[in-house]
């Protein structure tokens, strides 16, 4: 009697051995979902990096390319040059009896050159890499964790 | 039906145990000794780069930002022999558009081929951009070439460059004696030479900074932004540098002169607006050094050659007595044209008894006899606390590298003589440089204030630009008796008809002639100079200068007094300095 309820409830070996095919392909399936996700962030992440690098060396390249504009500049209007340019153009360095002094209200004497701001300026941070670029998965999870429990219940002034 | 199931599973087993096997294998051959070091090198080799950031030195500016000493982009030329495809190309092209030798080239190139050398070869280092632009083009008219059906393609491929900076003067010689110049030939140990350069080395070259890259791409790290060197400005006038080193150059030239040194300083601040010195050096082409300063000569003369710069020395001695109180402008003198000091007789400059005298004829005919019976009314313990504190013997801490100075020689001291007091007084037995001087007489334009002469104005580092403030380096006169000391000399200027005057511009000044000392005693040789300054009410500018050895005229009356007349003609002009009379004119409501 036992064995006849067995055999009636027991499910037949070409369904067990379907179930045991599905739940294999199932595992294999959502590997290689698994896989094919890590791959492909894998290769954003090459490729991000391999671009990152480049611009690297182009921001290399160009901070040597402007120094070097600005040297060349400066031989453009050097002190000599410019001197021979004005006098090609029929120009002559102005003598003491040449210039006349006029009242001017309102003028202010030359300046000292400002090429960068003074201390009192505020200060930024510049990060060229955000944190996404460089942060794991669980840097990710713990700072946006972080974020969240400090955020609960309104946000800091 | 039995038969075949056993197969089935035998065959199952036999490729379980294979895939076991190669599993095994898998996990041995990563583990193995032999793997593990492989693995290790590729890691150290190829897996990260270690990079030395040299970050850009910085600039160096006048006081209007115009650009002295800059950077410019070279090259470095070098081939990778593993991956050249064509050595004969390389070598010819390399050696035709960079002058270097063919075979040598050659050699490199084929080194993979005939060695296995995989090691990069620098093939050329500095190539201007220009030479870079020729091989560009010479790359891409390969790529656009068609194939030749036999041999190699012609191809650069293997040939790589890599730009980087070198100083760079865009002026040349412009103000080279205060910038100094920097060795950028040896590339990572390169430094500051003389002058700003030099002072400032440390500033200017920022910090190097070593980083390790991973050369995995998924390993993305930023490479840390090192700032470039502190750039500065300097107190340089370049138009007026410009003018000042033109018009030394013709007087040492005119004056059969040995060299020249002009130094324009703004004595309210102790700025230096100009610092012109003899010979003229290229600092771009700083390996020439030696041609321009052999041995025993000096850079820059202003800061670095002592002499005895004679009588613009009295200036000092005269505002110490009066500000002493041992003597007033009117105080009589009869020169008998001799003085007996420390048993020594002292003459004139002339050899001549001059008569009743004041203070102001005293400086206006220079009398040396007068001068020390002034300092010996002053008396020495007095005099050299003056001179003490008008810096003589002591360096000026001008920032600029190769200050010299001559100790002061004190009573008491072994090599001093009580004639030094005499000789002293009107600058003789007593060495200075032109910039102790400056500084020195300077306080007369300035109330008595002498303040430290400087060069850097301000400096810009991190993006921020700090100002450097004048600075006082004592009182060293009362404010009277340094208006006195100008009234008289402006006086004896305007009583003589002095070649220094300009017209329409009160100046004070003084003239100096010292002879030089040889192996026995003075020689027929002389230092001739001028100093002075303007407006004498509201003075802009002190103008100092000095020609060595001049075989012109030995008098510095003669050569050094139109140099100074003809600077300030020139000065006033480049700093916008109306005439006395149009200055009061509209300073008044």
């Amino acid at each position: 009697m036992n064995q006849r309820i067995i055999q009636a409830y027991r499910q037949a070996p070409w369904r067990v051995q379907l179930q045991w095919i599905g739940l294999f392909l199932l595992i294999l399936v959502v590997g290689m979902l698994i896989a094919g996700v890590y791959l492909y962030v894998s290769g954003r992440a090459a490729e991000t990096g391999a671009r990152i690098k480049s611009l690297e060396m182009e921001r290399e390249g160009l901070a040597i390319r402007i120094a070097d504009m600005r040297t060349q500049l400066a031989l453009l209007n050097s002190s000599q040059v410019m001197l021979e340019r004005a006098e090609k153009l029929g120009f002559r360095p102005a003598q003491r009896e040449d210039l006349v002094y006029l009242p001017v209200e309102g003028i202010s004497v030359r300046e000292v050159v400002f090429l960068a701001p003074p201390p009192a300026a505020i200060q930024r941070e510049n990060k060229l890499l955000r944190p996404a670029y460089t942060q794991s998965l669980w840097d990710l999870l713990y700072q946006s964790a972080y974020q969240f429990m400090n955020t609960r219940g309104g946000q800091r002034p | 039906m039995n038969g075949g199931i056993g197969r089935m599973r035998l065959i199952g087993a036999v490729f379980v145990l294979l895939s076991a096997a190669i599993v095994y294998q898998m996990v041995r051959i990563q583990n193995s000794e032999h793997s593990r070091q492989l693995v290790e090198m590729f890691a150290k080799t190829y897996n990260q780069q270690v990079r030395v950031i040299i970050p850009e030195r910085g600039n160096i500016y006048d006081r209007w930002g115009n650009l002295l000493a800059g950077n410019k982009e070279v090259y470095e030329v070098g081939i990778a022999p593993q991956q050249v495809i064509n050595p004969e190309t390389v070598a010819r092209d390399l050696a035709a558009v960079l002058e270097v030798d063919y075979y040598d080239t050659l050699r490199k190139a084929e080194s993979y081929r005939k060695e296995g050398n995989e090691r990069y070869e620098v093939i050329k280092d500095f190539v201007p951009a220009e030479k870079i632009r020729m091989l560009e083009e010479k790359v891409n008219a390969y790529e656009q070439a068609e194939k030749p059906k036999k041999g190699p393609a012609p191809s650069l491929v293997g040939v790589f460059w890599r730009p980087h900076l070198i100083r760079s003067y865009p002026e040349n010689e412009l103000a080279a004696n205060v910038l100094g110049f920097y060795n950028y030939l040896d590339r990572w140990t390169g430094r500051g030479m003389l002058g700003l350069e030099e002072q400032y080395n440390n500033l200017l070259a920022g910090n190097k900074q070593q980083v390790i890259l991973p050369m995995n791409p998924t390993e993305i790290q930023e490479i840390p932004e090192i700032p470039p060197g502190a750039s500065l400005i300097t107190s340089l006038d370049r138009d007026i540098q410009a003018a000042m080193e033109r018009i030394i150059d013709q007087a040492v030239e005119a004056n059969g002169a040995e060299s020249g040194t002009l130094v324009v300083m703004d004595p309210k601040t102790g700025e230096i607006l100009a610092m012109a010195t003899t010979p003229h050096f290229n600092p771009n082409e700083y390996w020439r050094y030696g041609e321009v300063f052999p041995l025993g000569s000096y850079f820059n003369r202003a800061i670095s050659q002592l002499y005895e710069p004679g009588s613009v020395f009295k200036v000092l001695t005269m505002a110490a007595a009066i500000d002493a109180g041992a003597v007033q402008p009117e105080t009589p003198f009869v020169d008998v044209g001799a003085i007996e000091v420390g048993g020594i007789w002292i003459y004139n400059w002339d050899r001549g008894a001059w008569g009743p005298q004041d203070m102001v004829g005293c400086m206006q005919h220079s009398l040396n006899v007068c001068l020390a019976w002034v300092a010996q009314e002053l008396g020495p313990t007095r005099f050299y606390k003056y001179l003490q504190d008008f810096g003589i013997g002591r360096y000026t801490g001008i920032d600029l590298a190769g200050e010299q100075v001559y100790p002061l020689s004190l009573p008491g001291d072994t090599n001093w003589y009580p004639v030094n007091l005499g000789t002293n007084s009107f600058g003789q037995g007593v060495a200075v440089t032109p910039i102790q001087m400056i500084t020195a007489i300077a306080a007369m334009a300035n109330d008595g204030k002498m303040m430290a002469p400087h060069v850097v104005k301000a400096y810009i580092q991190d993006g921020v630009q700090y100002a450097v403030n004048p600075r006082v380096i004592r009182q060293v006169v009362k404010p009277d008796t340094a208006r006195t000391i100008t009234d008289m000399l402006a006086a004896s200027l305007e009583n003589e008809a002095s070649n220094a005057l300009v017209e329409g511009y009160r100046i004070a000044g003084k003239t100096g002639t010292a002879e030089i000392p040889g192996p026995g005693g003075y020689t027929s040789m002389t230092n001739a100079s001028f100093v002075g300054w303007g407006p004498v009410d509201d003075p802009k500018f002190i103008v100092y200068v000095w020609l060595e050895k001049p075989t012109s005229s030995p008098w510095g009356s003669v050569v050094a007094a139109p140099v100074f007349s003809q600077a300030v003609e020139e000065l006033v002009v480049l700093m916008k300095i109306p005439p006395d009379e149009i200055r009061q004119q509209l300073a008044s409501p």
